[in-house]
């Protein structure tokens, strides 16, 4: 069993805290990897280290073979890392077409001249990715998929969430990250956009989720396997069951540490 | 160079420096309290010299000849009337656009400018034209050496010094200036420990735009002239300054003044035969500097939640 | 807005009666002197607005315009001509004329930058000025045909505008702000103590010659005479259109969500693989191109060029025209332009306080309405589709 994501090390600090101490985590193929945690324990910096958006002070981060330590966020997404983030990041007030085409950049034309002088070849184009984006947000929500060209500011909560998740997942990347999907969300939509989720994941065979989450119904329910952090750190890995019944675990969470 | 005009010059330089600051600190402020930049600041600067140019014409026509009374009452009248009109813009133009882009705050602020230059040059008399500014600090000069100071240009040094004391002070001496340093630290903990936020906001836009109105009669004592465009250059200068030396910090704000002015002069003594250019060369500089150290010699705190 | 369900596209119909509608209020405007009776004509307009949008008219108009803009493209510019050709000999009311559409085509320029990728350019006059000054000294100094001469006049302000492209892609908002208001000073400053470009008084600059076609005798075309403008116009046009289509279709593509993905979310988007310094770059770049060619023809068509007509104040004229039209919207745009440069030429007594109205109009706009008068639609990557 090959790891497909690998940090050996990892360590960020902010200042005088360390977000990040000297993280080890094996993320297999084909998994779906619970980050779990209390409120600070460097889940989300992971996930931003992991994506570039901060550096790591130490260790190494390797993705799919390669080295992505030092990578920018333009790269790991190249590589086929996708994110959502904990507080949606949408671009309110373009549609929602629009907004799973954004997470779609690699895969459009980006040339000026086939953009502007070629209207026919784009026209092909564009109309073979509405059909694409249509498709993947008929899996979550069908009615939804009729209204691709509406903007995003006037959708609830779940809506925004969805359309985050299909933007993530729009390009096939090969990791998906998945911050805390549940927040803001009522228990009974939390768990119609987990349904969600494991439906897509039959549609994208062999996709591999990173999710970080506080509804432990959900790491229950949908995780293969858990990590979970403390000031940093991992202090236990396994599956849910067994990491739950953990006494350091426990403790972290009661804040008896 | 003999040391008399070497003298000179960095009389010059220190002169320019005061300015700088002074305008400079308003924009830190500021973005101290509200992290915000007001575009009119500088505008405030040309408002605040006309007023007192408007004091010293009224008076005068009622018969006060008294030099001191005189500055004294346009000082007075000017730093008061430019306190109100930062909180009228804070209460009325800067405060309700919170919540908005702070791209609207930056261009509404930025309009705001245009109205204050504009209103000068067509509602002062003949405002489009420079006007001059009555010389009312003595004129006298004293000679050391091959050095010539000059009383009045002593006087401003030591008042602008004065002032940027004073602001010290109440900045950190006092339980309004903690109040302030409150705000500016942290919004929401300053709220929760009972500080009234939007009265703190309007304070800080008030000591801000009286140093603006202070910077502005500096500027027509030394020059003996003022004109509706002179805020827009002070603005756009001590914005720099306030960002050479780190946004939201005083020293900074005040070392950067005095580094432009510094500069400045250097660049007029270095090179005599374009000082019609002086102006290119400052604003050359700030370009240049942008694209170097976009935040400043000393870094202001980024830090964006994702 | 395409709405679900409504699968016919809208009727031209109302987009026509708009036109027409517009092109006669125009024309009557243009015609008038009398100042009571232009106030009157204004009062007029603004209240015949209200009124339709009262009535929910102006409903079924942008809907025909989002459906059948195509269509209704070739209908503007046929109603631009209707105006042009009924004011053939007016020398006054066709410079307004040309004047509107090569500022239409700056602040398309400005928009790329501005409205589509966030980039702040406070110095758009500036540019606008590097366009004229251009004109000036090759129709002066050399022989280059007077086509070139435009490209050349986009070209450089594109080449120093790219001086301000580390300063500006280093930085965000405000810092951006003060470089580019910084050049603006700068460039004013630089022409006025500049001696080979005339001081502060300006230059001559040549008229157009196309092909030996002289732009500055009037035209004859069998006993008609037609004023000298309307060659300006002609080419004013044709520039026009072709910044038009090319701005569209520049917001109709991937490469137009790319800037407006990172304008709204710089994080979000490097995340999605966009390369935010290569995009801002295209339009910063884009945009100056097209500013500094509407610049070199307006040096032409003013036949003199000056540092005063290019000042800060002027580039504010730039950026209140697009808060007023509403960012993003080439149409908006087009009606702010007739609106912010025709009422305070015919207006005459509010001509000298044009800086300080159209400040105090921005900033309402600002507070009020953010939008501005035409608010950008959701993007439809081509007008009138159905999935």
């Amino acid at each position: 069993m090959t790891a497909l994501l690998q940090a050996r090390g990892l360590t960020r600090k902010f200042g005088g805290v360390v977000a990040l101490d000297r993280l080890d985590l094996d993320v297999v193929a084909g998994e779906i990897l619970g980050l779990i945690g209390p409120n600070g324990s460097g889940k989300t910096t992971f996930f931003n280290v992991v994506t570039g958006i901060y550096g790591a002070h130490e260790g190494h981060i390797s993705f799919d073979g390669a080295d992505i330590t030092k990578a920018s966020s333009r790269a790991v997404y190249h590589a086929g890392i996708s994110r959502t983030f904990q507080r949606s990041r949408l671009s309110l007030p373009l549609s929602i077409f629009d907004n799973i085409m954004i997470g779609n950049h690699k895969r459009l034309n980006q040339g000026l001249w086939f953009n502007l002088m070629r209207r026919g070849d784009f026209k092909r184009e564009f109309e073979a990715n509405y059909r694409a984006a249509r498709a993947l947000v008929e899996v979550f929500e069908p009615q939804l998929a009729e209204r691709l060209f509406e903007p995003v500011a006037g959708l609830p909560m779940i809506d925004r969430r969805r359309i985050e998740i299909c933007r993530a997942l729009i390009s096939q990347p090969k990791l998906l990250l998945l911050d805390e999907p549940s927040a803001g969300m009522t228990h009974d939509e939390t768990k119609e956009l987990m349904d969600d989720i494991l439906q897509v994941r039959e549609f994208n065979k062999g996709l591999t989720i990173i999710i970080v989450e506080h509804e432990m119904g959900v790491i229950e329910r949908i995780t293969d396997r858990c990590a979970v952090l403390n000031f940093g750190r991992k202090i236990a890995e396994g599956p849910y069951r067994q990491v739950a019944a953990d006494r350091q675990v426990q403790e972290a969470y009661l804040g008896v540490a | 160079m003999d040391l008399g005009v070497l003298a000179q010059y960095i009389m010059n330089g220190l002169m320019l420096g005061m300015m700088y600051a002074l305008v400079a600190v308003g924009f830190t402020l500021f973005f101290g309290v509200l992290d915000i930049i007001k575009f009119s600041h500088g505008d405030v600067v040309t408002v605040g010299a006309f007023a007192a140019l408007a004091t010293f014409v009224s008076l005068r026509s009622a018969g006060i000849v008294s030099s001191p009374l005189l500055l004294l009452v346009m000082v007075t009248v000017a730093l008061v009337a430019m306190a109100a009109l930062g909180m009228l813009i804070a209460r009325y133009l800067v405060l309700p656009l919170r919540t908005a882009p702070a791209l609207n705050t930056l261009l509404i602020t930025l309009m705001l400018g245009t109205v204050l230059r504009e209103s000068v040059r067509l509602f002062y008399p003949q405002g489009a034209n420079p006007k001059p500014f009555p010389a009312l600090l003595p004129s006298s000069s004293i000679n050391i050496g091959q050095f010539n100071l000059r009383l009045d240009n002593a006087i401003m040094l030591a008042a602008g010094v004065l002032v940027i004391v004073g602001l010290q002070f109440l900045l950190n001496r006092t339980k309004l200036g903690l109040a302030i340093r409150a705000v500016a630290q942290d919004e929401e903990t300053a709220r929760t420990m009972g500080i009234n936020f939007t009265a703190i906001v309007l304070v800080t836009f008030a000591i801000g735009s009286a140093l603006a109105a202070f910077a502005g009669i500096m500027n027509g004592l030394y020059y003996n002239e003022i004109n509706f465009g002179m805020g827009l250059y002070l603005g756009v200068i001590g914005f720099a300054a306030a960002i050479i030396g780190g946004l939201g910090s005083i020293y900074g704000a005040i070392l950067g003044g005095f580094l432009f002015a510094a500069l400045q002069t250097i660049g007029a003594v270095a090179l005599p035969f374009a000082s019609a250019y002086k102006d290119v060369f400052a604003f050359t500089v700030i370009i240049m500097f942008m694209a170097w150290r976009p935040t400043g010699l000393i870094q202001e705190k980024i830090s964006e939640r994702v | 807005m395409a709405q679900a369900g409504q699968t016919s596209r809208a009727s031209l119909l109302p987009g026509i009666a708009a036109l027409v509608l517009a092109t006669g209020y125009l024309i009557a405007l243009l015609a008038v002197e009398k100042q009571p009776l232009i106030i009157g004509l204004l009062a007029f307009g603004i209240a015949a607005v209200l009124a339709a949008n009262w009535f929910g008219w102006l409903d079924p108009v942008s809907r025909s315009f989002a459906d059948r803009e195509d269509r209704l493209g070739c209908f503007a510019i046929l109603a631009a001509f209707v105006v042009a050709v009924f004011f053939r000999e007016d020398h006054f009311v066709l410079l307004l004329f040309v004047t509107v559409l090569l500022y239409v085509v700056a602040t398309l320029g400005l928009n790329i930058q501005f409205g589509y990728a966030g980039v702040l350019n406070f110095a758009g006059a500036s540019f606008f000025g590097i366009g004229a000054y251009t004109s000036a000294v090759l129709n002066t100094y050399t022989a280059i045909p007077h086509l070139l001469v435009l490209l050349i006049g986009g070209l450089l302000a594109a080449l120093i505008g790219s001086l301000l492209l580390l300063p500006v892609l280093r930085t965000r908002g405000h810092y951006a702000a003060l470089v580019t208001i910084a050049f603006a000073l700068l460039l004013k400053t630089f022409l006025e103590v500049n001696d080979v470009l005339g001081g502060p008084q300006g230059m001559q600059v040549k008229p157009m010659n196309l092909f030996g076609w002289s732009f500055n005798d009037n035209i004859h075309i069998g006993s008609v005479e037609l004023s000298f403008y309307f060659s300006y116009f002609v080419v004013s046009m044709v520039l026009l259109v072709g910044a038009f289509i090319l701005v569209r279709r520049l917001e109709r593509s991937w490469i137009g969500l790319n800037l407006d993905a990172l304008r709204l979310d710089e994080t979000a988007a490097s995340c999605f693989g966009l390369d935010i310094a290569r995009w801002k770059i295209t339009a910063f770049l884009i945009g100056n191109f097209l500013i500094g060619i509407a610049g070199a023809l307006f040096g032409m068509v003013g036949s003199f060029v000056a540092p005063n007509n290019y000042t800060f104040a002027d580039s504010l004229i730039l950026v209140s025209i697009l808060l007023l039209g509403g960012i993003g919207n080439p149409w908006g745009l087009v009606v702010a332009t007739f609106i912010v440069v025709v009422v305070p030429e015919k207006l005459q007594t509010i001509q000298e306080y044009r800086f300080l109205l159209y400040s105090v109009l921005v900033i309402a706009v600002l507070l009020f309405r953010p939008e501005g008068l035409l608010p950008r639609p959701v993007r439809s990557y081509f007008p009138g589709w159905r999935p």
